[in-house]
Formats: structure tokens, sequence, C-alpha cells
């Protein structure tokens, strides 16, 4: 599977690319004409202020919402009617802000679901047993988010900080092959964005993410390339020290102070 | 309207021609040969206006339930013992002062009442619970329903309408000429349903201008858009929906005095009732006022041309409206996607 | 080599053995009690209960069972279940054999009941096809509208159907020589397959497609980007509820001998849900629970209201108002009553134990 998607990889320029995308919510334009594109293993870091549009954006191209005019493009094929299943089976996964998770099930169940979602036996009628490769698969990525000590705890039960590890879990099932993060480091404490950030660098190289973030210093160490949306609209594209010393980027969000 | 048109040419195109046809079978004497094929003018028209009369009946009971259902997302299952209870009451007061006009608001008021009972005591503190409140619905259907069978029994009950309106009136649509003295025929309709056919309109028009218009109406539709809105924006939400609720549930009790009238009332109309709102407001539309008229005449109008043209399958019309909507357009016709 | 295979076979026979001796052991004992209790409930009732009591809840718990995997797991309340069910007997007494012969098609018993739940549950799939096309508690207007439609068909059909009548003489087979109409061959067969959909549900609901159908209830937009589709495993949950559905269907179309429009008509598709409500609809228990307290009080409540002065008739208020308390009061039915106090009397007891310990001191 990864070998096959590998030469895929290859034969495509993009991981993802977004032509003209534009969401309206009635009269409200969220997204204005996105037009951009992600290679294959590229680690993108998308900023902005509140509403400029950059969770849409994530909608838009996972498909939890259609947009309402553009395309959406991964690895070549045009997956822009496509139901959001589909894409993830594309190999396209997301977090979410807010933690979107099944809080009356165990850790492991939670990661289990997310192996299951993107292999077959998705309606498998037989109880998974301790060898069940996919078990396997799931307790590797609880021990790749440092959830080890809670792997039997409910959800609920989880600290915030953990809760938020979980979503990145459920990210990684599979063979992804581009993730979106949305906000992940957002209210962390500053040892758990530490952690954070030693979870991404650790990541395999030919995983591209794109992750939302308010803290410059954290996207900033996390990315190769940054893009700075405005209200709906791309403002600024670039490497991160040119994003961090422009000083209209200065002006319109590092200038408002941190958050 | 226009930009229907603009959107949809080909829909449109069909529809003008389909009214084109459909007024040409109203006004012009049928040839001998389309008699042969579809039978008489006389029996189309009658099906046509009992069609439509039947659908202003299920307006009236729908329009309350869409309403509710539109700004509460409560699928009040106890709509119908709403009808039915105010038709019985419609009746008492009727048949106690001899005054037919004077069942109307009777009915409206003690079923108003009742809901807004209901809304106070029950509903209000299940807000937010949508199945729970669907459950409750359920339950006062069953005790209303037992409660009515007690107190009524399970003769019918008809409400006898008034010296003038109880006679046929002849109308201006001709279904043929007197072979003898060549003189035109014109069909005769009963007065009372066209009268209700009227009140149904004026009252359709009314709740569109009190939703399109008024202050009142602008919260309740802000409210079927977006409810967190409503209650962001510093609405008494409460009182919005206790008002909504009253004015549904009495909607359907008066709705139970037109049914009571122009057809009868029997254990069992509570449910007949609810289900044909259940249809109404799936195929208009859930939540549109407009939904609910469209709803209504369609279903009205499939259950008297079923009934009269294919008499074992008249509900399979019905149900194939509904499996159609569902299938291509499952918010409903009118409703928002 | 031969002998090899043998011993190697007798082998995995001895460890599945103890693995299935060692999951027996985990049963825990008021299970067993449960199970015994209700092997032995002939040996001291009548035919009365047997039949009238005990084989009635069996099968209308089955039916509601159905429901309760579609709303407990899957969201999804649907009021079409014991539409099902009645598709399921027509289909029994259509293609097998019938006091109405002229349409009867006279299957060998076998054919006509697998055609049967194969119907029935492609019915079910089909409704759920058009349900879950739209969200939440929409299902409930549409299944019922679906359930009614059903239902005023077959009373107005006559070819197929044979409209308000319907079919008498439906009968089952006299399969090893034994009636099973009889009260006591019917309680064990009622009792045999409520047990199986009960264990079947249990058993479902851990495995993936139950786990996912869960998460799909509670979070489907997170399922999708988790590569679910969730329609389609709404539409399996369907599926499954249809197969428990149609077998209640039949063994109730057997239990009564006949099937009519009536077996499907508002009031019984709303009984259902009464049931699985009653008794909890969260948990695969309720609808049995649900179900005997439904036939119990549909059986006795006559007496008793009779004793009140009041007309046997008014059994539907109490059902209505026990019914709105229920769901006022305690949404998870009996089951979450028990839940709720269980624990604080246990706790109670021990309470008084180690008073009465210290007062010893």
């Amino acid at each position: 599977m990864s070998e096959q998607s590998l030469k895929q990889d290859i034969g495509t320029e993009y991981a993802l690319e977004l032509r003209g995308v534009t969401k309206q919510f009635g009269a409200l334009n969220a997204l204005t004409d996105i037009t951009m594109s992600i290679r294959p293993g590229e680690r993108r870091a998308v900023l902005g202020s509140n509403g400029a549009g950059k969770t849409t954006l994530f909608n838009c191209i996972t498909g939890d919402f259609p947009p309402t005019s553009g395309s959406v493009m991964f690895f070549g094929e045009d997956v822009t009617a496509f139901p959001a299943h589909e894409r993830i089976r594309r190999g396209l996964r997301r977090t979410y802000q807010i933690s979107l998770l099944f809080d009356g099930l165990t850790v492991r169940d939670n990661v289990y679901l997310a192996c299951r979602g993107v292999s077959r036996g998705r309606f498998s009628m037989r109880r998974a047993n301790g060898d069940d490769a996919l078990m396997h698969a799931a307790e590797n990525l609880i021990d790749i988010v440092h959830l080890d000590d809670v792997r039997e705890a409910t959800v609920s039960d989880l600290s915030y900080g953990q809760q938020r590890q979980l979503e990145i879990a459920l990210a990684l099932a599979g063979a992804p092959r581009l993730v979106l993060l949305d906000e992940p480091a957002a209210g962390l404490s500053p040892s758990e964005r530490k952690d954070l950030v030693s979870i991404l660098g650790r990541l395999p190289t030919h995983m591209g993410y794109v992750i939302i973030e308010h803290d410059m210093d954290v996207a900033l160490r996390v990315a190769d390339r940054v893009t700075m949306m405005h209200n709906g609209k791309i403002f600024k594209d670039g490497a991160p020290e040119e994003i961090e010393n422009d000083p209209e980027v200065q002006a319109l969000y590092l200038g408002g102070g941190h958050d | 309207m226009r930009a229907f048109w603009k959107r949809h040419p080909i829909w449109s195109a069909i529809l003008v021609a389909a009214s084109f046809v459909l007024l040409w079978l109203i006004f012009a004497i049928w040839p001998p040969e389309l008699v042969a094929v579809i039978g008489k003018k006389k029996v189309f028209v009658n099906a046509l206006l009992n069609g439509i009369t039947l659908g202003a009946l299920y307006f009236l009971v729908a329009s309350g339930f869409t309403l509710i259902f539109g700004l509460m997302r409560n699928v009040n299952l106890a709509h119908g013992s709403l009808y039915l209870l105010g038709g019985y009451i419609g009746y008492e007061v009727a048949t106690l002062t001899g005054s037919w006009l004077l069942a109307f608001p009777a009915a409206f008021l003690s079923i108003a009442c009742l809901g807004l009972v209901l809304q106070v005591l029950v509903f209000r503190h299940l807000d937010g619970q949508d199945l729970q409140q669907t459950l409750i619905t359920i339950g006062i259907s069953i005790v209303l329903a037992d409660l009515m069978l007690w107190v009524w029994g399970g003769d019918f009950y008809q409400i006898l309408a008034p010296e003038m309106l109880s006679g046929p009136v002849e109308t201006f649509i001709q279904t043929g000429v007197k072979r003898s003295t060549g003189a035109p025929i014109f069909l005769k309709y009963p007065a009372v349903r066209l009268a209700i056919l009227l009140a149904a309109v004026v009252i359709g028009l009314g709740m569109w201008l009190i939703l399109n218009r008024t202050r009142i109406g602008m919260y309740v539709r802000a409210g079927v858009d977006d409810r967190e809105m409503l209650s962001a924006s510093g609405v008494r939400v409460q009182l919005v929906f206790i008002c909504v609720f009253a004015f549904g549930a009495g909607l359907a009790g008066m709705a139970g005095v037109v049914g009571g009238t122009f057809q009868s009332m029997a254990p069992g109309e509570d449910t007949r009732f609810l289900l044909s709102s259940l249809v109404v407001v799936i195929v208009g539309g859930m939540g549109s006022i407009p939904g609910a008229a469209l709803g209504a005449l369609l279903v009205g109008l499939a259950e008297q041309f079923g009934s009269v043209y294919m008499p074992t399958y008249a509900v399979v019309l019905t149900f194939l409206i509904m499996v159609l909507v569902l299938a291509f357009r499952p918010q409903g016709l009118m409703g928002k996607g | 080599m031969a002998q090899s295979e043998t011993v190697s076979a007798t082998d995995a026979t001895k460890a599945r053995k103890s693995e299935l001796g060692r999951k027996l052991a985990t049963v825990p004992a008021n299970v067993w009690f449960v199970a015994i209790i209700l092997l032995l409930v002939p040996t001291f009732t009548g035919d009365f209960v047997q039949y009238q009591v005990f084989g009635w809840s069996f099968v209308l718990g089955l039916i509601s069972l159905s429901l309760m995997f579609l709303a407990g797991y899957g969201g999804m309340v649907s009021l079409v279940q014991m539409t099902v069910a009645a598709v399921a007997g027509y289909c029994v007494a259509i293609f097998g054999t019938s006091g109405v012969a002229e349409i009867s098609m006279g299957w060998p018993w076998y054919l006509s009941v697998i055609a049967a739940i194969l119907i029935a549950t492609l019915f079910c799939v089909a409704t759920g096809a058009l349900a879950v096309r739209t969200e939440g508690i929409y299902t409930i207007m549409i299944t019922l509208a679906i359930a009614s439609a059903f239902f005023y068909f077959t009373r107005q059909n006559y070819t197929i159907f044979n409209g308000f009548t319907g079919f008498n003489g439906v009968l089952p087979p006299h399969l090893f020589g034994i009636d099973w109409r009889s009260p006591t061959a019917f309680y064990y067969l009622s009792l045999f397959w409520a047990a199986a959909g009960y264990f079947a549900v249990v058993y479902v609901s851990r495995t993936p497609f139950g786990l996912a159908l869960q998460g799909v209830r509670d979070n489907p937009r997170r399922m999708a980007a988790l590569g679910y589709s969730v329609n389609a495993h709404r539409i399996a949950a369907y599926a499954f509820a249809g197969v428990l559905a149609a077998v209640g269907g039949i063994l109730l179309t057997w239990s009564n001998g006949q099937i009519s429009p009536g077996t499907a008509a508002v009031g019984p598709v709303i009984d259902i849900l009464v049931i699985a409500v009653i008794g909890g609809i969260n948990t695969p228990i309720g609808p049995f629970i649900g179900a005997l307290i439904y036939v119990v009080l549909r059986t006795y409540a006559l007496d008793f209201l009779v004793a009140l002065n009041l007309s046997g008739e008014r059994f539907k208020l109490l059902v209505g108002l026990g019914f709105l308390i229920i769901v006022y009061w305690s949404p998870d039915g009996v089951c979450g009553l028990w839940n709720k106090f269980a624990p604080k009397l246990r706790l109670k007891r021990k309470e008084n134990a180690s008073t009465e310990g210290k007062t010893d001191v």
C-alpha cells in the first residue's frame, strides 16, 4: 500500500491543489478564490486571525462541507465531488479544533475505530481479539502520541491535553499522505506544546501536513512554508523567515500581540 | 420566482405547459374522444375541486405542525389529537349555542390554551431534547385518544353547517350542454367546501404576512433558520416558543371544526390527520409554510384523483409522491437544503 | 501422520472447549439464574401464561429489540419495525399455506420462511435508505409515514393482501412431530429466537460494525473524517434490524394463526416503540422487560380497571400515562430506574452493615 502510494506520489507534482475555492454562507463570503498547492511531504502552516477562513478552508478540503465553487485536487485526482469518507480513504486526514472524540469509548477503542475506518472490514461482524493486526496498529499509535498510560481510560476522563493528543492519533491512523491539523496546540501548556512539536517532528518525512496555528513560535518551528490568510483570502505566502520579517504581516498579525 | 425560472428552465417550461393543459381541461368542453379515454368531465372537475378543498383542510392542520416543527424541532405527534379534540369541542359549542361560526374561536382558543399549558408545563423543561419531546407527544396522543374515546365514544359526529352554506352552488365551470335546449350545464359544488377553501387561503395569506411583515414573524423565521442565533440575539425565545406552540395547536383545533363540518369525527381521525400532516410536511419541506401549502395541495389532489381513477392503489400514489421527494429532494420541495 | 493430525485436532477441540469453559465462567450468576428460571417456566405455569404472557412477550420483545438496536446503537428511532414484521408475516401467508387458498401459493414452509425474511429485510433496508437521507428526528416522521402507508395499502388491496380480512390459518409446520403452536412448544420456540436475537445484538454491539455504528450515532461527522461511509453504516443497521423484526413477525403470525392490516396499524406500530422505551431503549434486555410489562398490563389490567369501576378499555390510558411518566422521569426506562436505584440500595445495605458493625464494637 505504502509503496504503491509512493509511486503515485512521484507521478504527481502536488499532494493537494486548490483552484479558485470559494465558500459562501448566505451572503457571507467565508472563502474567496483560494488557490494554493502543497507538495508531497511538505509541512505548511496556515496563519491568520479569527474569522480569516482557516477552518472553513479545512472543511472544504476534507469535504465536511463542499465549496460553493472551485476544485480540490488530491494527488492529481479531482475529489471536489467526493464525500468526506472517500477523501479520507485516499490518504487525507484531519483533526478538529474542538475535539470530536467518542466520549463514551476508551482511548484504545477510539484509535481502533480510526484504524478500522481506513482499512477493510468496516462492517465486520467478528469481534476483534488481541492478535488483530489493526489492534496492534492502534496500540502503536497510542504509543506514538504518548497516551500509553491511559489506553484503557474512557475519553471523558482524559485531561484536555490528552484529548488533543488523541485527536492527533485518530488522524494518523492507516497510511496518511497529508494531515490537516486544526490548531492542535490551542489550550496546551508549554510542556505539552513541546511534546506536540516533538511528535510532529518525528513523523515520517513522506507524510505532509498543513497546520493551523495561532502561536507563531510553534508554527515557525514545525513548518517549511507559511501561508497567511486574511478575510477569506490568501494574504501572503512564503518561507517562515520571510513571513516573520514581512512588515505587512507584522502590522496585521504580530502587531496585535500573541494570545 | 424569476430566480427559479433562471435556475430550472426545463422545470419551469413543464410547469407552464401543465398549467395550460389544466386550464384547458377545466374550461373547454371535452371532445367525445377524451371522454372515452378518461371519463366524464364532471368527474374530473369534481375530483379536482375535492382535491383542492381537501388540500385546504390538510394545509390548515399541517401548517401548525410545520411551524412547531420548524421552530422547536419537535415532531408533535399529538397534533392529530389536537385536531380531533378541537373538532369535538367545536361540535359541543355549535350544538349548545346553535352557532356554527362560534365553534371556530371556541376550538381555536381552547386548543391554543391546551398547547400553551403543554409548552409551559412539559416542553419548556425538555428544551433541546428533541427525541424526548417527541416521545412525550406520543404519550400525550395515546392518553388524549383514550380520554376522547371515554367522553365521546366511538360514534360518528358531524357539525352541521349553517343554512346559507348547506346547499350546492352553481359554479362558472361548464361541464356540458343540455341536449334538449342547448343551454350550457354548469357544475354544482357544495358551498361549504368553497367557503372552507376561501378561509384556508385567507389564513394561509395571513400567516405568510405575519411571518414576513411583523417583528414576531421575523423572530420566528430567524428561529427556524438558526435557533442559536435567535437565543443569542437576546429575544425571549421561550415567549416566541409559547406563542408559536399555542398558535399552531389552536390552528389544529380550528381545523378540527372544518374537518368536522365537511367530513366527520370519530376515533381514528386523529391518526389519519397526523399522518396526512406528516406526509404534507415531508413533501412540502419541514418548517416551511408555502411548502405546507404546496404539499397539502399535492397530497389532497393525489388522494382524490387516486380514489377516482385508481381506487385500489390510491394510497400508493400519495406514497409514491413522498418517496420521490425523499429520493430526489430529501429536504422537501420548498425546504432549505 | 494421520494419528498426529487427529491428536492435534483433539487438542484443538480441547483448547476450544476450555476457552468456552472460561467464557462460560465469566457469565455472571444472575444471568444463569434468569436462564434457568426461563427454561423451567413451563413446569410451574399453565398454558395461558406460557402462550399468552411469555410467548407473546418474547415475540413482541424481539420485534421491539430491532427498534432498540436502531435507536440505541444507531440513534435512529424507526417506527417501521412492526411493519417489517408484518411484511414477513404476510410473506409467510402468501408464499406458504393459509385459509385463503386463492392467494396462498403453498410453498413448503422453509422456502416461504426464507423468502419472508429476505423480503422483509429488503423492505427494511429500502425504508432505511430513504430515512437516512435526512437526519435525526425526521426519521420518526418518515418511518411512521411509510408504516401507515403500508397499513392503508394492505387494507385497500385485495389481490395480494386480501384487504381488510387478511389471512387466517397461517400455522407453523409440524416439525419433528411437534405442534409448534401448542403452548409449551411455542414457549420454547419463541424463547429460543428471543434469546438468539438478544445474544446476537449483544455480540454485534462489540464488533467493529457495532462500534462504528455507535460512533455514527455519537459523532457522524468525525466518523466520515475517519473514512466511514455514515449512510452505508446506517443502512446496514437497518438490514440487521430487519432480520430481527422479520423473525419476530413470522413468530407473531404463527402464534396468532393469522395476519391482517390491523397487525401493523398505527397503534401496534407505536406500541413497539412504547415497549422499547418503557423497558429501556439503550440496552438489549430493555425491550423484553418492556414487552413483559406491556403484556401483563394488557392481560391483567382489565380486572384491575373493572375493580376500579372503570371500563377495561381504559387500558390504553394506563399505558399512555405509564409511558409519559417513564419518558419524563427515566429516559432509560425501567432498566434505567434499576441502574439508578440498585447501586443506592446496595450502598445502603453496606452502610447498614457497617453501622451494625460499629454498634457491636
